[in-house]
């Protein structure tokens, strides 16, 4: 009981209302206990209410009754002794009127009299005088029951009145008559009532009423506990399950017993999982299948693709022998077997980022020096279609922890499509740095994009005009491959673009694999370049 | 003499192909379209060369590989379809001296051959010491302590290579080049699995090496660092 007292002292009382809220909302048992305890409270205060009402009415009228007979016939008697006697003078009066109240206080069970003479009659000598009971003065007999007495001609009369009992107030009665003493005039007699047993009574039903009542609605709660228990634990189970199920858990089922609704909706649960787990898992063999067959495709492909390839090579080395007709189908040959090449290549490399089979091999690299480089490289290709490569950087000159491989594809590709779309126009490569990422980004001034068409540029085997000719033999795979290489990274790649002015491929990259991009150095958008801005660039 | 090249690969045309690039080329080449009959075929032509396909009926080239290499240093260059990079590791950790990703072009493949077949670079010393060992290069040949150590020409290139710079920091690229004759970024995988195949031969204690060390993040060196 200690520990109990103690733990409540450890309640925290002013969270208490917001862990009820929080209760209520999250848990429906505790809410059908909530709401079954306060029904039936209500209810058992109606009933409460109504039955202590009636019996506090029943005991009172009964009282009531007794308590006028009793009067009565206290009265009777009183004015039987008065009839009969014969007494004339003042002391012999006094004995009788003495006589006449040991009668009353005999007839009923109340030793509070009051007899007062009544007024307007004249004066006698030998009339006895007025006398009251102490506990029914100051009041206690008002004025409006005495006129009712005197006026009522002999009819009893009663008032309620507080009396005073061992010195405390309680509810009682009083009940006036009036006496006719011979010779002597009209008496008034009131007989006071104490209703304090009544009252004890009454209290004690009241508040077994109360226990009861008290009692029933906690064995209501109680009830409703086990029954929503009996109802909610199923659901919660199969609330449970299905959670479990949603983030992938294809296995669980819920137990299936008897066959009320609760069964059913376990059945009807673990058939959908079965049939979701069927479907998924074939899904997933077929996804499986599909990737293993591009893969078996392109490896099966690649022995004769080489002997195709020597033999084109064997004879394109030997082309200045041959006649124009010949030579030229022999370079045909040649540049197409090439390409053919590069698809296969690259349809390889998708098939196995499709089939999750790629590893970063990230190395410390110079994310800045490695641009030069693939810009030095790709310079020779710019020239020919006209373009100009430009490197800015004001950041990247430190070790990344990147893959230098699939970066060097990323960028090359990039400045590749800028190079086929730049339409001779000069192209800006732009390397900066932060404290978590490292960007490049590639802009070229040519034909540019719709908002569509950047929407889609990522897709495999799109091209933004399918009228244009592919003069530096791209696949339809390379920004594909590029967007895959960047997210083994953690990285990401965007392009803003708009029709006539260019374009801009983002790649940004975490420094280390370790720590998350918070923000990319460059911006998406072009800014215009501040020319001579090294190393001030924010 | 002609050069004499073991092409093992159980597609016939491009078995044919390879062989007609080769002739072209001045080499002679012999055919064999089974793994399981590549051994006898290898004892029967001895060549200087072998081009192994990793795919093959009978035996698996990893283990055509390992067998031929368990009784010869002959340089053997793996023709893959595959580029996972599981099937490469094995094939080099089984002894391959290098592979060759199919599709490739004939100049490529004649490029790889002559860098296998070609005489090691004269160094200005004749004899290297690299901790307890000496590596005697005019004799081609590795001993500690007089004995000799048996080395395949390429491991004894790679050994003689860092051997004849000991305070040079040689990367991987720079071997690849050197060694491997790549002139453009290869797989420096090669490198790792070949230093790895060279230590278990010359270490006394490979995972503690004291005679090929790595300076790690740059690449390797020969002997200790001082």
């Amino acid at each position: 009981m200690n520990a109990f007292w103690a733990r409540l002292a450890h309640v925290n009382w002013p969270g208490l209302p917001a862990r009820a809220t929080r209760q209520w909302r999250r848990s429906l048992q505790f809410r059908t206990v909530i709401i079954s305890m306060a029904m039936s409270g209500v209810a058992i205060i109606l009933v409460g209410v109504y039955m202590s009402f009636s019996i506090s009415n029943d005991l009172f009228a009964s009282r009531l009754d007794q308590v006028l007979g009793e009067s009565q016939r206290a009265q009777i008697a009183a004015q039987r002794i008065f009839d009969s006697s014969d007494a004339t003078d003042r002391a012999s009066v006094q004995s009788v009127m003495n006589a006449a109240r040991t009668a009353i206080r005999d007839a009923t069970s109340s030793g509070l009299i009051a007899v007062y003479r009544a007024p307007g009659q004249d004066g006698s000598l030998t009339a006895p005088q007025n006398f009251t009971s102490p506990e029914l003065t100051n009041g206690v007999i008002t004025p409006d029951l005495r006129t009712e007495v005197e006026n009522g001609g002999g009819a009893q009369f009663w008032q309620s009145a507080s009396i005073p009992t061992n010195g405390v107030l309680s509810p009682g009665l009083a009940v006036g008559t009036l006496m006719d003493i011979p010779g002597n005039g009209v008496y008034e007699l009131y007989i006071g009532y104490d209703l304090a047993q009544a009252e004890e009574t009454l209290q004690f039903i009241q508040q077994v009423l109360w226990i009861s009542g008290l009692g029933l609605l906690l064995l209501v709660g109680a009830i409703a506990w086990v029954v929503a228990r009996l109802v909610v634990s199923p659901i919660r189970f199969a609330a449970e399950t299905s959670e479990r199920l949603a983030a992938g858990d294809l296995a669980v089922r819920i137990p299936e017993r008897g066959e009320d609704v609760v069964a059913t909706l376990a059945r009807s649960f673990n058939h959908m999982a079965d049939n979701m787990q069927g479907q998924l898992t074939e899904l997933a063999e077929l996804s499986v299948m599909q990737q293993r067959f591009v893969s078996d495709v392109s490896h099966e492909l690649r022995t004769p693709l080489t002997t195709i390839r020597l033999a084109g090579d064997m004879l394109y080395d030997q082309r200045d022998d041959f006649d124009q007709t010949t030579r030229r189908t022999t370079e045909l040959l040649h540049t197409q077997v090439q390409r053919f090449e590069k698809l296969l290549g690259d349809l390889l490399e998708i098939s196995r980022y499709d089939a999750g089979s790629v590893d970063v091999e990230t190395e410390p690299t110079n994310v800045a020096q490695l641009a030069q480089d693939i810009v030095g490289s790709m310079t020779t290709l710019a020239e020919k279609y006209g373009s100009e490569l430009s490197l800015r950087a004001p950041g990247g000159h430190f070790n990344a922890d990147v893959d230098p491989r699939r970066v060097r594809r990323i960028v090359t590709n990039l400045i590749g499509n800028a190079i086929e779309h730049g339409e001779g126009k000069p192209i800006e490569i732009e390397v900066d740095s932060n404290a978590t990422a490292v960007a490049i980004a590639v802009r070229d001034y040519g034909v540019g994009m719709t908002q569509e068409q950047t929407a889609q540029a990522f897709s495999r085997f799109w091209r933004a005009d399918p009228s244009r000719q592919r003069t530096l033999g791209g696949t339809g795979l390379g920004l594909a491959i590029s967007l895959e290489d960047t997210r083994v990274h953690q990285g990401t790649l965007d392009v803003w673009a708009s029709p006539g002015r260019g374009a801009r491929f983002r790649l940004t990259l975490p420094r280390s694999q370790k720590v998350p991009i918070a923000s990319s150095p460059l911006s998406l958008e072009p800014v215009p370049v501040v020319p001579h801005s090294d190393g001030g660039a924010a | 003499m002609t050069t004499r090249i073991l092409v093992v690969d159980d597609d016939s045309a491009l078995a044919e192909m390879v062989g007609i690039v080769l002739r072209s080329e001045g080499f002679e080449p012999s055919f064999c379209a089974d793994g399981s009959a590549a051994l006898a075929a290898f004892h029967t032509a001895n060549p200087d060369l072998i081009l192994l396909d990793l795919m093959l009926p009978g035996m698996d080239g990893i283990e055509v590989c390992e067998q031929i290499r368990s009784e010869s240093g002959v340089p053997i260059i793996m023709l893959t379809a595959k580029t996972d990079a599981t099937d490469v590791v094995a094939g080099l950790e089984a002894g391959a001296d290098d592979y060759i990703v199919k599709p490739f072009n004939p100049k490529e493949l004649i490029a790889r051959i002559r860098t296998r077949l070609r005489p090691t670079q004269i160094t200005s010393a004749q004899i290297l010491n690299i901790g307890d060992i000496v590596v005697d290069i005019s004799g081609h040949e590795v001993t500690r302590g007089g004995a000799r150590i048996s080395l395949t020409p390429l491991e004894f290139d790679l050994l003689a290579a860092l051997a004849s710079k000991p305070a040079q920091v040689f990367t991987r690229e720079m071997l690849l080049e050197q060694v491997w004759g790549y002139q453009y970024k290869a797989d420096t995988r090669l490198v790792n699995v070949h230093v790895q195949r060279l230590r278990s031969k010359v270490e006394h204690d490979a995972d503690n090496p004291t005679i090929v060390t790595t300076v790690r993040g740059v690449g390797y060196r020969a002997g200790s660092v001082v």
